[in-house]
């Protein structure tokens, strides 16, 4: 079962990958894979964790972080999306579900992000006098408290994110049929992203063949095992 | 050194619009320009006031152009020279850092976590791909900091004579095989438990969202196209329940 030590550290967790996407330390903690799977070990369902990482991360592959990208935040919905399926007794039956909540939370974290970035633009401005005559202390308290704002953001997401898990696990069940659809439609939307993202990062010269080679490799290992 | 390597990790703490990294870049540069404190505190506040403008790249190759812009203030280079170099440097290392690692190592380590965890090897899939990349991040951070302030306004020849390059060329096949490999891999394990007419309907979804993102080209956005299609599911299983 999930008490409230599990729930506190979840929102811990949540709060630390959100804050890895950008500010720091950036160490893959944000990648839904990552994320899941230490949700699933502090929910004490690490399969749950593994099943939504790895198909979280399907969306994730299709994103290139590159700086002023607007890009999702996959990191705190993924970890309410693993509270979703964590012990559940019908996990397979809720994936899709979950993976619906690790895609509003992330759509809502990029947004989250552009208003951060907005805000710190307005501190930096309110501080040019200070910076331009070499003030360090004044560039030590923006940047501190800029992270301080990104944790902030990131807390607030895992709220929403963890929040929304709970009334989902609070609602009936869900009958077998729909259940079914909707995990396979999010399986089947998730391999269009990373097959997309793979694609265009390959391009069309020798990194396609590898692709290729990789995706041949894979068949047959599919086949085989 | 250390205290300034340390600070690169946070580098992108200050992201914003206005300066971009530039706040980041001058929190890294603090503990490095102590020492011209001392020796010339005129220069020390107009190098601070530099330190912090306008700049942007990779994050994780930044310390190449904090190095080299701090032996460059401590050899007395001039002011302009310096900005001219910092902005210089700016589209190089974003662009080599986003080859290097956005679109190489990343994708390579993510791919082959998810074929182990496809293949039931588990969270130590996942662990090896984490340290990993975080070793191989070290490593660059401290090779650029310490090329950068050995090199100073030369860092340019630094960067064309270094291995990156190649780095890259290899990062790049990594990812393509190993993201080839992984998706087979986890098409099946998605597909464990499933009949053949699901199978048959997650392929079909797959497909669409390639045909859309091909018709809809940058404005397509794969989590968009998902919650529509559940949706969709939703609408379909409350008309005919």
């Amino acid at each position: 079962m999930i008490g409230a030590a599990e729930l506190w550290l979840l929102l811990a967790w949540g709060t630390i990958v959100a804050v890895d996407l950008v500010s720091m330390p950036q160490a893959l903690l944000a990648r839904p894979l990552v994320a899941a799977t230490v949700a699933g070990a502090i929910a004490g369902d690490a399969g749950a964790g593994l099943a939504v990482g790895l198909l979280v991360e399907l969306f994730a592959l299709d994103v290139l972080p590159v700086g002023a990208a607007r890009y999702p935040d996959y990191g705190p919905g993924t970890v309410g999306a693993v509270l979703v399926v964590a012990h559940h007794p019908a996990p397979v039956l809720w994936m899709g579900v979950a993976v619906g909540l690790a895609l509003v939370v992330a759509l809502s974290g990029a947004a989250s992000m552009q208003w951060l970035r907005h805000r710190i633009a307005r501190d930096v401005q309110a501080h040019a006098g200070q910076l331009a005559a070499g003030d360090g202390a004044a560039i030590r308290m923006l940047h501190l408290t800029s992270i301080g704002r990104d944790a902030v953001r990131g807390l607030a997401l895992t709220v929403v994110a963890l929040l929304l898990a709970l009334l989902l696990r609070g609602m009936g069940p869900l009958d077998e049929l729909t259940g079914t659809l909707l995990t396979v439609v999010a399986a089947g939307a998730g391999l269009a992203a990373v097959i997309r993202g793979a694609a265009r990062s390959a391009g069309r010269g020798a990194r396609f063949r590898w692709l290729a080679a990789g995706a041949s490799a894979g068949v047959l290992l599919s086949v085989l095992l | 050194m250390r205290a300034a390597w340390w600070r690169l990790f946070s580098l992108q703490g200050s992201w914003n619009y206005d300066r971009m990294i530039g706040v980041g870049m001058g929190f890294a540069a603090k503990p490095l320009l102590e020492e011209l404190r001392h020796a010339s505190p005129e220069r020390h506040a107009e190098a601070v006031a530099r330190s912090a403008e306008f700049f942007n790249s990779h994050p994780y190759l930044a310390g190449l152009a904090l190095g080299a812009v701090t032996r460059a203030e401590y050899d007395q280079v001039p002011g302009e020279q310096i900005l001219r170099l910092r902005n210089a440097l700016c589209s190089p290392l974003g662009a080599l850092g986003d080859q290097l690692f956005w679109a190489g190592l990343l994708p390579a380590v993510i791919g082959s976590a998810l074929a182990g965890v496809a293949l039931g090897a588990g969270w130590p899939a996942v662990l090896v791909a984490v340290v990993c990349f975080t070793a191989v991040r070290c490593y660059v951070s401290d090779w650029a900091l310490r090329r950068g302030l050995a090199t100073g306004m030369t860092v340019g020849r630094a960067i064309a004579d270094s291995r990156l390059r190649r780095a890259i060329a290899v990062a790049g096949i990594g990812a393509s095989l190993l993201v080839g490999l992984a998706i087979p891999l986890v098409a099946t394990r998605l597909a464990v438990g499933l009949t053949t007419r699901h199978v048959a309907l997650m392929l079909l979804v797959a497909a669409v969202g390639l045909l859309l993102g091909k018709v809809a080209g940058t404005r397509y956005s794969s989590p968009r196209f998902a919650l529509v299609a559940l949706a969709v599911v939703l609408l379909i299983r409350w008309i005919t329940p």
